[in-house]
């Protein structure tokens, strides 16, 4: 397998609901990436795209749509979908094509329009679709679920109401500071504890909505565009897990879990992550920042254990005593994650790596971490999809 | 029970009430000894052959394992004719059955809810369909 490297990323800034369409918002962050790059588009050799599920055959053909934009050239175009892990799945494909010598310069992308309202089921089929079960007799949002493992966790763990309000009080300061995030006004504790319950013990401010956003990745080994890019970024792996038998999690779809575990929780989480770190002989001590799928500020506590960085039940401490702060042991979020972006499927895996690589590169101005040279991107999709990115200056 | 004539439920092959007992109906594979619900979900144990999976329905009553209360109404395509919201929703766990399982709290004080509590499975009323029936859903209510 060959040294694959970041040499160019692009956004489209997170916002809410547009009527613009998807392919708009995609072309902005390829552009993007292709400009950073100093590539020209005739030089991109694969397109692995993320589907846009809500967005019928353009969506689900997105990398066709996206490539008659800028020139269709013949080259493999692969869709691909998986829940909110959608982007590291285009990532890991671009990645092993230019691995294993399939292509020398590859683009990752994705896209997503923000649907009105809720997102709910997507067919009216119970027998195959258990979607279609929990929406229309569970009563069961996905806040929910995380509700239940945030009680579970409270009533294990010493977790706090002022724990999970901190982590929001947190991810507004660095929200703040980044151009690109869609929330950028700050909260006080007092504010996040004021705010209402959506499920209990999570409160609004403590659970991430849904957004419309874009992000582009372009991959290489060839030699002269690495040369050429400004401080491309190597990803020492690129990997992604599903769920292990007798995971205790309750899953966003699922109307039963076991009650007797056998397996990590998130255990999808902890595979993408292990597998990351066996491949690339990195481990959860050598990393300087990182950024995790904080969808509610359950997610930002658990993911520290999921992923090593500290024992089960340790990391409300490690929040309370200023590790996870810019500056601290271990920064976290310092794009101000999903809290101050909210989740645009396909493409926010992409937005995770594209933070991590622009804080290598020392592109984040005000939220800077200082001289990190290891960081890791980590997402989380329902229905065990995960994936976990390392790379290094 | 109350009288359970003329109900259905929203969606078959989820709750039964033939025996006297309002109980979740579920799926045992005679070879993992896994057991699924919904029944169709199958969770099997890697290696498993998958033989012998037979239905079962879970005992009516089980323990509290986690829960929540949702104070913003549900969606479409959920619906139910009178206002349940602020509503509980329970994670109850079949000890024996090595399962826990989802559904909406009725005819209990949320402020009593506690981890460890029994739990008896019922049915909640959603809505009138077109038939005159009243459409339901499986539930748990705290055991009075």
């Amino acid at each position: 397998m060959r040294d694959v490297y970041i040499i160019g990323t692009g956004i489209h800034p997170w916002m809410g609901f547009s009527e613009k369409v998807f392919a708009d918002f995609a072309a902005v962050a390829v552009d993007g990436a292709l400009k950073d790059a100093n590539v020209e588009w005739k030089r991109i050799q694969a397109i692995m795209a993320g589907i846009f599920i809500y967005g019928g055959n353009a969506g689900h053909l997105s990398g066709q749509y996206l490539e008659s934009i800028f020139g269709e050239t013949g080259i493999p175009v692969v869709n691909v979908y998986n829940a909110c892990a959608t982007g590291s799945a285009s990532l890991r494909m671009a990645y092993n094509s230019v691995a294993a010598g399939e292509t020398d310069t590859a683009l990752a992308f994705g896209a997503d329009v923000s649907p009105k309202g809720f997102l709910t089921a997507k067919s009216d089929n119970a027998v195959q679709d258990r979607d279609v079960i929990r929406w229309k007799m569970g009563g069961l949002p996905n806040p929910i679920y995380w509700a239940l493992e945030c009680r579970k966790r409270m009533e294990k763990y010493d977790t706090t109401e002022e724990d999970l309000a901190l982590v929001k009080v947190l991810m507004s300061e660095y929200g703040a500071k980044n151009p690109l995030a869609r929330f950028k006004k700050t909260y006080t504790l007092e504010e996040v504890l004021k705010s209402a319950y959506v499920c209990d013990p999570l409160r609004l401010y403590e659970i991430c909505p849904v957004s419309t956003g874009a992000a582009a990745v372009i991959v290489t080994a060839d030699k002269e565009l690495i040369s050429k890019a400004d401080k491309p970024v190597k990803i020492n792996a690129t990997t992604m897990g599903s769920a292990i038998y007798g995971d205790p999690t309750i899953r966003i779809s699922a109307l039963s879990c076991p009650s007797v575990p056998e397996a990590p929780m998130l255990s999808e989480s902890y595979s993408a992550s292990r597998q990351a770190y066996e491949k690339s002989g990195i481990g959860p001590e050598d990393i300087d920042v990182l950024e995790l799928p904080d969808n509610s500020s359950w997610h930002y506590l658990v993911y520290l254990e999921t992923c090593g960085f500290c024992k089960e039940g340790e990391a409300d401490k490690m929040l309370r005593d200023g590790e996870t702060k810019i500056g601290g042991k271990l920064p976290v979020n310092p794009s101000g994650g999903f809290s101050s972006h909210g989740e645009a499927l396909s493409a926010q895996a992409l937005w995770q790596v594209i933070e991590c690589a622009n804080q290598l590169r020392g592109r984040c101005g005000e939220r800077q971490v200082a001289n990190p040279k290891i960081a890791m991107a980590q997402t989380y999709g329902l229905m065990g999809n995960s994936g976990t990115t390392i790379m290094s200056l | 029970m109350e009288n359970m004539a003329n109900k259905v439920a929203r969606i078959p092959n989820l709750v039964d009430w033939s025996t006297g007992e309002v109980r979740l109906m579920s799926a045992k594979c005679g070879s993992c000894n896994t057991y699924f619900f919904p029944k169709e979900h199958y969770q099997h144990r890697p290696g498993c052959s998958r033989e012998g999976v037979e239905n079962v329905l879970l005992p009516n009553k089980g323990k509290l394992a986690s829960y929540t209360v949702q104070y913003y109404p549900c969606p479409a395509p959920f619906k139910t004719d009178n206002k349940i919201t602020p509503y509980g929703i329970a994670l109850v766990e079949f000890e024996k059955e090595k399962i826990q399982v989802t559904g909406i709290i009725t005819d209990t004080d949320l402020k009593s809810l506690k981890i460890g509590m029994e739990m008896e499975t019922t049915i909640l009323e959603m809505f009138t369909n077109e038939e005159k029936q009243q459409v339901v859903t499986w539930a748990f209510r705290a055991v009075k």
